[in-house]
This record gives C-alpha cells, structure tokens and sequence, in this order.
C-alpha cells in the first residue's frame, strides 16, 4: 500500500487533480440539485430554483429547506468524512482491507445505542447521538491502548481495531436476539440512513467532518511517510510515537460525528479511497481530497436511489452504496495498470 | 508489509504446546457430550458412549449432541484453515473467508434458494411445509464456489496478485452481500425467520448429515496441507522473491487459494459464515506458536477445532432453552484472549 510518488506532474497533468476533483465536486452539486426534484412530491426544476433563491413559506419551500437539502448534504458530508477517515486508516495500518470499522468506533456507537433502546426505553431518542459518541470514543480509547501496546505496530492497529469491533457487534447481535419484537426497526437504523435527518443533525456532525478534513489536509506529507513503512518514515525524521496518535485521532474524529447521525454506512469508507488512488493522484493530499469528493458523491447518489427508488419506502442506504460504488470499483480495479506493479513488486 | 515473518531465533515451544492441544482437542467434544441443556446423568451418557443406556439418552446423545459437535469441529477445522491459508497467500492480517466471497456468495445464493422455495410452496404466510432443509449446504457451498471462482477469473486475467484479488474481493463481496440484503429487504414476512437463522451462523439442528457432507472436504482439504507446505512458505513472501527461490508462483497461488475456497464454501454452506473463525483463530495460532512457522499450521486446525466446540458448549449452556448463536459466543470469549495476546507479544 505505498504511495507510489511518481515524478512531478508536468505541464498539463498539472492540471489534472484540480479538474478531476472541481469535476466530481460539480457532478455532486448536480446531483444535489437533481435531487431536490425527486421524491414524495415531484416537483419541476423551475419551482426547486425559486424555492432556493427565495424563502417564501410555501409548501414547495419547507420540503426543499427542511428536509431534501440538508438531507442531501449530510449525505455528502457524511460521505466526505467516512472516505477520509478509511484513507488515512489505509494510511496509517498500510492495510488495503481497512476501513472506518477498523477505529472501533462504528461498532462502539452502534452497541450502547442498541442497548439503550431495548434495555432502556425511557431514554429519548434526543439523547441516542451523545451515547453514540460516547460509546464510540470509549471504543476508539480501546483500540488505542491496545495499538499502543509494546511494538505499536501497524499490525496491532489492525488487529486491535477489528478484534473491539467484532467484540462490540457479537453486544449488539445479542442484544438484537433478546429484544424480540423490536428488532425490524433497529435493523433498519443499523443499515444506515439518512431519513429524516435535518439541519440539526447536519450541524452536529459538519465540525467533526470538517476538522479533520482541514486536520489531515495539513499534514498530507505526513501521512505521505506513513503509508510508506516505519523505517522510511522514521528514517526522513518522523516521530512515530507522536504522529500516529494524531492521525488515527483523525480518523476517529468524522466516525465519531457520523456515526450516531446516520447509522454505519457501509462500504463508502473502504471504496473511496481504493477508487481515489487507482485514479492516480500524485501524493496522499490529492488523494485525500478526491477520496473525501468520492465519498460525498457516492453517499449522495446512493442516498437519492434509497428515498426515490422504492418510495414511498426507503432502502438502506449502505446498501445502494454498495450496489452503486461496487462495479465502478470493479471497473477500476480490473482497468488499474499501476496495481500490477504493486501486487508483482 | 511482511506481518508474518518469523523473527530469526525461533524456539520451538512444541514441547509444551502439542500435547496440550492434542489433550483439549481430545478432552473438548468429551466434555461436550457430558453437558447439554437436557440433564443426562453423567453415568447414562457413559452407559450411551460405551453402547448401552435408555432409548431417550440415546437419542439425545446419539442424534442430537454428537452430530452437532462433530459438524462443529469439522467446520472450524476448514474455516480456521481456510483463513490461515488466505492470510498467508495475500499476506494480508485482515484476510478470511469472506475476502474471497465465499461467505457472500453463500449468503445471496441460500437467500435466492430459501426465497424461491418458500414462495413456490408457501403462499400465505399461515401454511407450513417441510421446506428443502437438506439441500441448504450443497446450495450455499455452491454459491460460495462460484463467487470465489468469479474472483480468481478476474484476478487471473492480469496478474493474479495478492492486491488485486484483495480488492476484487472487496467489491465483488461486498457487491453479493448487498444484492442478497436487497431480497431481504424486499422478502416480506413470510417465513423470514428461517433466513436469520442461517445468516447468523449456528450450528442448531445440525444433524449427521451435515457432518457427512462436510466430512470428505475435511479429509481431503487436510490431507493436501502437507503437499502446500512448501508453496505456502514461499507464498509468505512477495512473488519475486518467491519465484526466485524457484516457486511456480501462478500454480502454487491458485493451488491454495483453491483449497481454501473449496473448505470455507463447504463450513459455510453447512454451518453459515462465523466470521471469527477464520479471521482470528489464525492470529491466536501465530501468537501460540510464536513465529515458528512450521507450528502455525497444525495449531490452527487444533486450535478451530477447539474453539468452535467450546464455545458452542458455552452458548448452549449460558443461553438456556434460546441458545446464544455460536458466532457470538466465539466473539465475545476470542476477542479478549486474543487483546490479551496483542498486548504481551511483540
């Protein structure tokens, strides 16, 4: 899983990142705006236009304004953040089968939400986002401690992230098994989705998404060194003990906002950054703005075909992301020329 | 990007080890006869094993307790192998069964087959008919066959490299899972329940068929390790390192990756995919040994063996009349020995 830096790009290839990201990042907004047309109500470009550039109280407004747009950004953003933190995961474990999963955090904020659920109907629903982060930064905390062990090896990082998380999902599984009647509609909370969710919901997880993109953005030349190995990364002068920390830190960080908000959304974390850096990109901070861009526009695309393509139904959506993301990764893959190298080396 | 590699004093640390997992291997189906949620007397259930006893502890005994132990050690014997195998040949920690399909090809072919087959008989929801129980493994192993060889025929058009075929697998898993998740979600009630069952991987019911069935892919899957052992030593290592210490490369990966297909799609076919198995009984086996490669192996097999009975022992009697599903039992009990191992090992 090394970064393969090829030589500076020159003349037009210079232009080529830029381009590609302002293009997918256009295709996204596209697909934001075409989406505000569909669902419940089909409503006619002309109307969705009017509606944005004016917040006059009409039925057509409230619909685009509380729940189709900021639905469809907390798609993106949600999206954005589970791609960023699978490349840096990928990253820092040099692990291509890493993924948000592999912190812990997924699994931690699922299993105390389903416990207070059936255990605890008293507690509101307000309260589920905060047992989530709670329960996914004690998680995070553990697999810390344990990837931090003698060696603190990438190795230990995998193994500890997975080992908390499959221990964490055998809770839930269990607890699912004792609840009985209640199950269906927490299956359908523990696919993922973004019903319902508006701008408070966005609010609540942008800052997480956010700080670590702008975090990781700033230090790319580290994560540059540590998806090379230790030695090399240790040799050009990096402070393993010290850098590690921080990066998995910001790995954590968009899960912990995303996952309470919308439930684990699988697959978009370990694609993206695969589908980024089979497009080439000439270092990891590149790569981590086309994989975030990537993300955002698959969990969009996705999030449209779960509410249109069965309404009055929905679909989990970590399942369309799959069926939508999973051929095009098949294309790339079975395109990729660079892998050759890498698998042969 | 070498995880497995041996550090260069390797001490042996058979002596201790190979008797005592000969012993627990041997003690652990023992003591899972003796205990069950029916109360035997331990002296019927001595009486039934020596030949004699009443007809009921018999039938328990005969029936129902030994077919589902045996069926359990056979299938984590294959899905500890199968994952070793895996782990070894993409050099790759994370790697098991499901890499390579196997457990969501298995899953979207049994949800097709299950659904076709409740729907053609089974219209409304109140009737109840015998369903197609015994086809269940052949129709998993099947789909999980096909995954698998969908897989290697995309990897083999290039190169057949450990990256490619991780990340084929990847997509093409995760691809199989959302399609059968798809049918699911569009089944309706009827007879759901069925389904869950075999998705959460048990070994509830499990009859002397399903140990027959799996039985020949055990012999056969055990009996070629020993031919494997040279490749997979080689296989540990990057392709141009192996091919100069004058591996076949292309023929000995897809030797094993065959191996390992064929016995995880049959342990998944009979028993549902147990995700632990594959993925960390391998590590425990590699901590155990501690780096003598050689060891690795037939601890794995003792090792799957071992845990699945154990644990199924313990979900059968924890759990009550609703038994714990094995696959939770295995988590829950595997996952702090193994942090503990992570953190005392280097």
């Amino acid at each position: 899983m090394t970064a393969s830096r090829t030589a500076p790009p020159a003349g037009g290839e210079a232009l080529r990142m830029p381009a590609l990201t302002g293009l997918l990042l256009t295709l996204a907004a596209l697909a934001i705006v075409a989406g505000l047309t569909v669902g419940d109500r089909t409503l006619p470009p002309g109307t969705v236009i009017d509606a944005l550039l004016s917040k006059a109280g009409r039925v057509d407004t409230i619909v685009i304004w509380t729940l189709r747009l900021p639905r469809s950004l907390a798609a993106f953003l949600a999206g954005a953040g589970l791609a960023l933190a699978g490349f840096l995961l990928q990253a820092l474990t040099r692990n291509p089968l890493a993924g948000p999963g592999l912190t812990g955090v997924t699994a931690g904020a699922v299993a105390p939400i389903v416990v207070a659920f059936v255990f605890v109907p008293s507690l509101s629903s307000v309260w589920y986002p905060l047992v989530g982060f709670v329960g996914g930064m004690a998680a995070a905390g553990t697999t810390f401690v344990i990837a931090s062990g003698r060696m603190a090896s990438p190795l230990h990082l995998a193994l500890g992230g997975i080992s908390v998380s499959l221990f964490l999902h055998a809770v839930t599984i269990y607890v699912l098994l004792l609840s009985g009647p209640q199950v269906p509609s927490l299956l359908f909370w523990l696919s993922g989705g973004l019903q319902g969710r508006s701008w408070p919901q966005l609010s609540s997880m942008a800052p997480f998404v956010l700080l670590a993109l702008a975090g990781a953005l700033a230090i790319h030349r580290v994560v540059d060194l540590l998806s090379l190995s230790d030695g090399a990364a240790m040799g050009m002068g990096l402070r393993l003990t010290a850098w590690r920390p921080l990066v998995l830190l910001l790995a954590v960080l968009p899960v912990a906002g995303i996952v309470p908000v919308a439930g684990p959304i699988a697959f978009v974390g370990l694609a993206a950054p695969h589908i980024a850096r089979l497009l080439r990109p000439p270092g990891s901070g590149w790569a981590m703005a086309l994989a975030a861009t990537i993300g955002g526009l698959m969990t969009v695309l996705a999030d449209l075909a779960a509410r249109s393509l069965a309404a009055p139904r929905e679909l989990p959506v970590g399942l369309v992301t799959a069926l939508i993301g999973g051929p095009v990764f098949l294309y790339l893959v079975q395109r990729s020329r660079t892998l050759t190298t890498e698998g042969e080396r | 990007m070498t995880p497995l590699a041996p550090p260069l004093v390797a001490h042996p640390p058979a002596r201790r080890l190979v008797p005592l997992l000969v012993g627990l291997t041997l003690l652990a189906p023992l003591v899972a006869v003796f205990f069950g949620v029916a109360d035997l007397p331990l002296g019927d259930v001595a009486a039934v094993l020596t030949g004699g006893g009443s007809a009921e502890a018999r039938s328990i005994i005969l029936d129902i307790r030994l077919p589902r132990i045996v069926t359990g050690m056979l299938a984590g014997m294959q899905l500890a192998t199968a994952g070793f195998l895996l782990q070894t040949i993409t050099r790759n920690p994370l790697a098991d069964p499901s890499l390579i399909g196997v457990s969501q090809g298995a899953t979207l072919s049994v949800t097709l087959f299950l659904m076709i087959a409740v729907y053609s008989h089974d219209p409304t929801p109140t009737t109840l008919v015998a369903l197609p129980w015994s086809w269940l493994p052949a129709v998993g192993m099947l789909g999980g066959l096909v995954a698998g060889g969908l897989i290697y025929l995309m990897t083999l058009r290039h190169d057949l490299g450990p990256l490619r075929l991780t990340l084929c697998g990847v997509a093409m898993g995760a691809l199989l899972q959302a399609l059968a998740l798809g049918i699911v979600a569009g089944w309706g009630s009827s007879r759901m329940e069925v389904l869950l069952e075999w998705l959460s991987g048990s070994l509830y019911a499990r009859r002397w068929e399903h140990a027959v069935f799996l039985a020949p892919f055990t012999v056969a899957g055990l009996a070629v390790l020993p031919l494997l052992r040279r490749p997979l030593e080689l296989l540990r290592f990057e392709s141009t390192v192996a091919r100069s210490f004058g591996s076949a490369y292309r023929r000995d990966f897809s030797a094993v990756l065959f191996v390992s297909c064929a016995l995880a799609a049959s342990a998944v076919g009979a028993v549902g995919p147990i995700v632990f198995v594959g993925l960390i009984v391998p590590h425990l086996a590699r901590k155990l040994a501690r780096g003598h490669f050689p060891l690795v192996l037939p601890l794995t097999v003792a090792l799957g063996a071992i845990t699945v009975t154990v644990c199924d022992l313990l979900g059968r009697l924890l759990g009550g009349a609703d038994e714990i599903p094995i696959g939770v039992v295995t988590a829950l009990c595997g996952v702090p020995v193994l942090i503990a191992l992570l953190r005392r090992t280097p």
